[in-house]
């Protein structure tokens, strides 16, 4: 061998001995160790096994939240108002753009925005950690979603977050009645938390306002679970198991959309509410409140900037005027003064007071609108031509108590319970209210002008409205109604809103029918202060009203114009119609808009005309569609109308083709032919 | 000295190889199932390792042909090699993770630590080999081992890397008291590394290397930083229950919840998809392995031969032994692969050399000089 291995020597006996006492040493060792890995795995393995095997499942499965389509919301032919779409935003992760320069500068040329803003935007979220999300744009349009999807790769940093949203097929049309969706508050969560099981997770939609709110638990559905198998950084891998969003129950209002829409044209540009409510049920075919608030504004959370635009409005848009504005009832009022009168026996048709154009009373005297003077006057002249000092008469026979129980009967001075929040109960005075607030006595003086609806009276266009209707349907108080049904998703009827009789009118038929003569007389006769609303072929009648808004003297001779619109009158008119057989009460009041009759009597017979003119329309098309289908029966029509071959004829005929045999089948066969008549999904 | 003998052939340890190659096919189908669904550009690393083995099998030839004894006169070039490659590494190398410690060499990347722990386990065969007297060593006798062993040391735990580190102090103290030490020289040498220990943490330690010894003493206490791989690899040791997931549906190992799942925690992906039934058969390959390799030690007519078996069988023993405590939450987690079965080049060369070595010494414990 080699010379290099010659040194190596073989071991001796004794010393191999040696060695192999070690080597035994470190055997032990080796086994001593591998015991203690033997142990470790059967302790993990074996006696922890369940543990860890729980443990590994939570590891990689993830739950995630499907939010449930909200349900439709739909007017009384079953048209919908309100449904869902996608809402897609702009989504930036400052961690995910290596050069966020040149992809805002991309960004900004395909949003047609100047890279200022986008640079404005960022810097409100300069201190947020910077892998966290935020919105660069909301609601992006789909042209542009599609050119984003497309440059994804160009576009670092550029996510698109997809929201379920409203959508508003009728822009704003009803936006107080419907309300808005906004993001679930703290103070929410902790208050819904204290249900067990609380749907809610932070980050949510739902209702603030309107019947979004209201209603919410049954619009809102049921979410759903998406069982997911993720990796470490929760990407998705498989899905395992999805439990499907029931969608949330469909909310039909009282509301009709053609007549909804003809109310908010006639308001355009002016501020104020319109109320039109079936006499004989209470449900309300429109109710509009202008100016509208901007839904689509509102979608992914309404910025502080349009929000502080809408508090500054001088025209008060986030108010709904109809249910929380509280203006005096002015010459309306006149119908509580007169039934009361006639109810007490204080007057009857044919006394006469005589009006030099104001009455003296006390230290003060008390002008009637017309300076001039009315002359001898019943109680039927005094409501066509609205005399002042006729009614102060009156009054001051009655007493502010009195009166008040009668405007009480009427449903004036208290909420009507409508669905809608926040409403305002309105004021009535009596001598106790007045000792209670303001710790004096009540001055007679003061029921004189209680007696035509100023001082201290307070009402909303909602009640007048129903004070209306109570007045022309013979005496019945109804619950005003926004509602017409509840159901879900399959169009089963989950929940319906019969009308509901609240309160009888203090006073005979007779005495109430006396008054109405009189409110026809308003429109239809010589003198008349709104014969502006006549119509061609149905008779309306109505009171005119105007609710000084400030008794400041230095305006007491200035005219229209001249008055700064903050000081100028309310304008009232409250009407019904058909007047032989009254079906719908309209009430108008327009804000600052001076004399009901010129001002809000025309919006009024705007909204009756387009009722009257749809109701022969749909009977039209009813009538077509009974025949088209070979049926006898209007009732036979509205059952087969969802296959019928013209459904939206026939369903459009439903509810109307009811009131149209007999206003007194109206309230049951409505409902039916509605649910009846709803083809959509 | 290059001369074919014969009696080599009939000397080949077939066992041996065997329950090498059984632990590699094991790690091989392991690292199948961990990396499968890696999207790699080019090779996969399942064939890049497979193409290592077929080259550790092709060292372990070459190795065999040469006679063992020559690294008793090589011993100094090899070391000295290694120190250069470490300190090579340290100056010039590629950084991975904030760390010193590979070469590039084109179609390899070279972990230089990894030779230099075998070169380590040479350099103190040879050196115990020629110093013993049989009548132990002194604490003065022990300076050269002690500097021998502490540049690379040092030189490794500059990367940093304090897994390999550590292991040439294992190597040295497993190797340094299987040679015969004086009584006086243990004492002092025990009490000298214990009070070593708060200075060692004081001095030498990285903060990361600090929070994981601090982490593994309190892993609840930083689940998604350093206590996050310890948590995760106990969930999926345990959760591997008796039998295991199978093959491929290990979810901790498949879902990416496990760090490292196919290198230093390639143990836990096979305990997870095979259960205790399977660890305890890697376990059982593992421990016929280091017995059979201590018996080839012994097996040694020449002191050196048995000096050098016993270092590297020492050598895969703690490796697999800390790999194994680390993945199973028994040691805090330092860089430490498992023998023949984690994912990674240049350990596996190391390992394969090492056993061809072994294998080198068992052919030719007939041999004599002549």
């Amino acid at each position: 061998m080699s010379r290099y291995l010659a040194r190596i020597n073989k071991i001796d006996e004794a010393e191999l001995n040696t060695l192999k006492r070690r080597i035994d040493i470190a055997t032990a060792v080796a086994i001593f160790f591998i015991a203690i890995l033997i142990v470790r795995l059967w302790y993990l393995q074996i006696h922890r096994g369940d543990d860890y095997a729980q443990l590994s499942e939570s590891n990689r499965i993830r739950a995630q939240a499907l939010n449930a389509p909200r349900g439709n919301i739909i007017d009384r032919q079953g048209r919908i108002i309100v449904t869902n779409r996608p809402c897609f935003n702009i989504v930036w992760v400052r961690e995910d753009a290596p050069n966020p320069d040149a992809v805002l500068k991309s960004l900004a040329r395909i949003l047609h925005e100047d890279i200022s803003v986008l640079l404005e935007r960022i810097r409100t979220y300069a201190d947020h950690p910077r892998y966290m999300p935020f919105r660069l744009q909301e609601d992006i349009d789909w042209k542009t979603l599609v050119y984003i999807e497309n440059h994804r790769l160009d576009l670092p940093g550029i996510h698109i977050e997809v929201l379920p949203s409203r959508d508003y097929l009728y822009g704003d049309m009803a936006s107080h009645i419907i309300g808005y969706l906004g993001e679930i508050n703290q103070d929410e969560l902790d208050r819904l938390d204290e249900d067990d099981d609380s749907p809610y997770e932070p980050g949510d939609q739902l209702g603030k306002m309107g019947v979004e709110k209201l209603f919410e638990e049954y619009l809102r559905g049921e979410k759903g679970r998406k069982y997911l198998e993720v990796d470490v950084h929760g990407l998705e891998q498989k899905q395992l198991k999805i439990q499907k969003p029931l969608p949330g129950d469909d909310l039909q209002l009282t509301i009709d959309i053609d007549l909804q829409q003809a109310a908010e044209k006639a308001m355009e540009g002016k501020a104020g509410a319109v109320v039109a409510m079936e006499v004989n049920t209470g449900r309300l075919l429109a109710l509009v409140s202008s100016p509208p608030l901007h839904l689509q504004e509102f979608i992914g959370g309404i910025s502080a900037k349009d929000w502080q635009a809408m508090l500054d409005n001088p025209l008060h848009p986030l108010i709904n005027k109809a249910v929380q504005g509280q203006y005096p009832p002015g010459s309306t009022y006149k119908i509580v003064t007169a039934l009361a009168g006639l109810a007490e026996g204080v007057i009857t048709p044919e006394t006469v007071f005589y009006c030099t154009g104001s009455l003296s009373f006390g230290n003060r005297t008390y002008g009637c609108w017309r300076k001039t003077g009315h002359g001898a006057v019943d109680l039927h002249r005094a409501l066509r031509e609205s005399c002042d000092v006729y009614f102060y008469q009156v009054g001051q026979r009655l007493g502010v108590d009195t009166l008040a129980r009668y405007a009480r009967s009427l449903g004036l001075g208290s909420i009507t319970g409508v669905e809608l929040e926040h409403e305002k109960p309105g004021l009535i005075p009596t001598t106790t209210w007045k000792l209670r607030k303001y710790k004096e006595p009540w001055q007679e003086g003061e029921t004189l002008s209680v007696a035509i609806g100023q001082g201290f009276d307070l009402t909303t266009p909602l009640q007048v409205c129903r004070m209306t209707a109570a007045t022309v349907n013979g005496g019945v108080v109804y619950q005003p109604r926004l509602i017409e049904s509840i159901k879900d998703p399959d169009g089963n009827l989950i929940k319906q809103f019969p009308p509901e009789e609240v309160g009888k009118v203090l006073g005979t038929k007779k005495e109430l029918q006396l008054i109405r003569d009189g409110l026809v007389a308003v429109v239809n006769e010589p003198h008349g202060t709104a014969s502006i609303a006549r119509m061609k072929d149905v008779v309306v009648g109505g009171k005119t009203g105007t609710a000084q808004v400030v008794h400041l003297s230095q305006f007491k001779d200035a005219k229209g114009d001249d008055i700064p619109y903050k000081y100028r009158d309310h304008a009232w008119f409250t009407s019904f119609a058909p007047a032989e057989a009254p079906e719908i009460a309209v009430t108008v009041l327009v804000e600052h808009g001076g004399h009901g009759g010129s001002a809000a009597a025309p919006i009024a017979k705007d909204v009756l005309e387009r009722y009257f003119a749809l109701k022969k329309e749909r009977a039209a098309g009813a009538a077509g569609a009974t025949s088209a289908t070979g049926a006898t029966s209007a009732a036979a029509s509205t059952t087969a109308a969802p296959v019928a071959a013209a459904p939206d004829a026939a369903s459009d005929a439903g509810p109307d083709a009811a009131p149209d045999a007999g206003s007194d089948a109206a309230p049951d066969a409505a409902p039916t032919a509605a649910a009846a008549s709803k083809p959509q999904p | 000295m290059f001369r074919f003998d014969r009696r080599l052939l009939l000397n080949f340890d077939w066992v041996f190889l065997l329950s090498v190659i059984f632990i590699s096919v094991m790690g091989l189908t392991n690292l199948y199932s961990s990396t499968h669904a890696f999207h790699h550009s080019g090779m996969s690393l399942f064939f890049k390792q497979l193409y290592y083995f077929l080259a550790g099998f092709g060292i372990v030839l070459a190795i065999i042909s040469v006679d063992y004894r020559v690294l008793l006169n090589w011993n100094y070039p090899v070391y000295i090699g290694s120190v250069f490659l470490l300190l090579f590494a340290l100056l010039f190398g590629k950084s991975i993770a904030n760390t010193q410690r590979w070469i590039n060499l084109g179609f390899f990347s070279l972990q230089p630590s990894e030779p230099a722990k075998l070169a380590l386990v040479i350099t103190l065969a040879s050196y115990y080999y020629r110093k013993d007297t049989g009548k132990g060593f002194s604490l003065k006798e022990l300076m050269v081992p002690m500097l021998l062993t502490g540049l690379p040391f040092l030189l490794i735990l500059k990367q940093p890397d304090l897994g390999t580190a550590l292991m040439l102090l294992f190597v040295f103290v497993s190797m340094t008291l299987f040679v015969k030490l004086k009584w006086q020289t243990l004492a002092i040498l025990a009490t000298s590394c214990l009070s070593a220990v708060p200075v060692g943490w004081k001095f030498f330690l990285k903060p990361y290397q600090r929070q994981r010894i601090e982490t593994f003493l309190n892993p609840e206490g930083d689940p998604l930083n350093t206590g996050y791989h310890i948590m995760q690899s106990k969930i999926a040791v345990g959760s591997g229950m008796k039998f295991g997931k199978g093959f491929m549906h290990g979810t901790q190992g498949q879902l990416d919840f496990l760090p490292e799942r196919h290198t230093d925690f390639a143990f836990s992906v096979w305990a997870e998809e095979w259960g205790f039934v399977g660890s305890l058969v890697l376990l059982g390959a593992y421990f016929f392995m280091i017995l059979w390799g201590l018996n080839i030690a012994i097996s040694s007519r020449d002191k050196f031969g048995v000096l050098l078996a016993f270092g590297i069988v020492s050598l895969i023993f703690w490796q697999a032994f800390i790999n194994l405590a680390m993945v199973t939450g028994l040691l805090p987690v330092v860089g430490m692969p498992l023998p023949l079965f984690s994912y990674g080049g240049s350990s596996l060369m190391t390992t394969m050399t090492g056993i061809g070595i072994l294998m080198n010494i068992r052919m030719r414990r007939y041999m004599t000089s002549s």
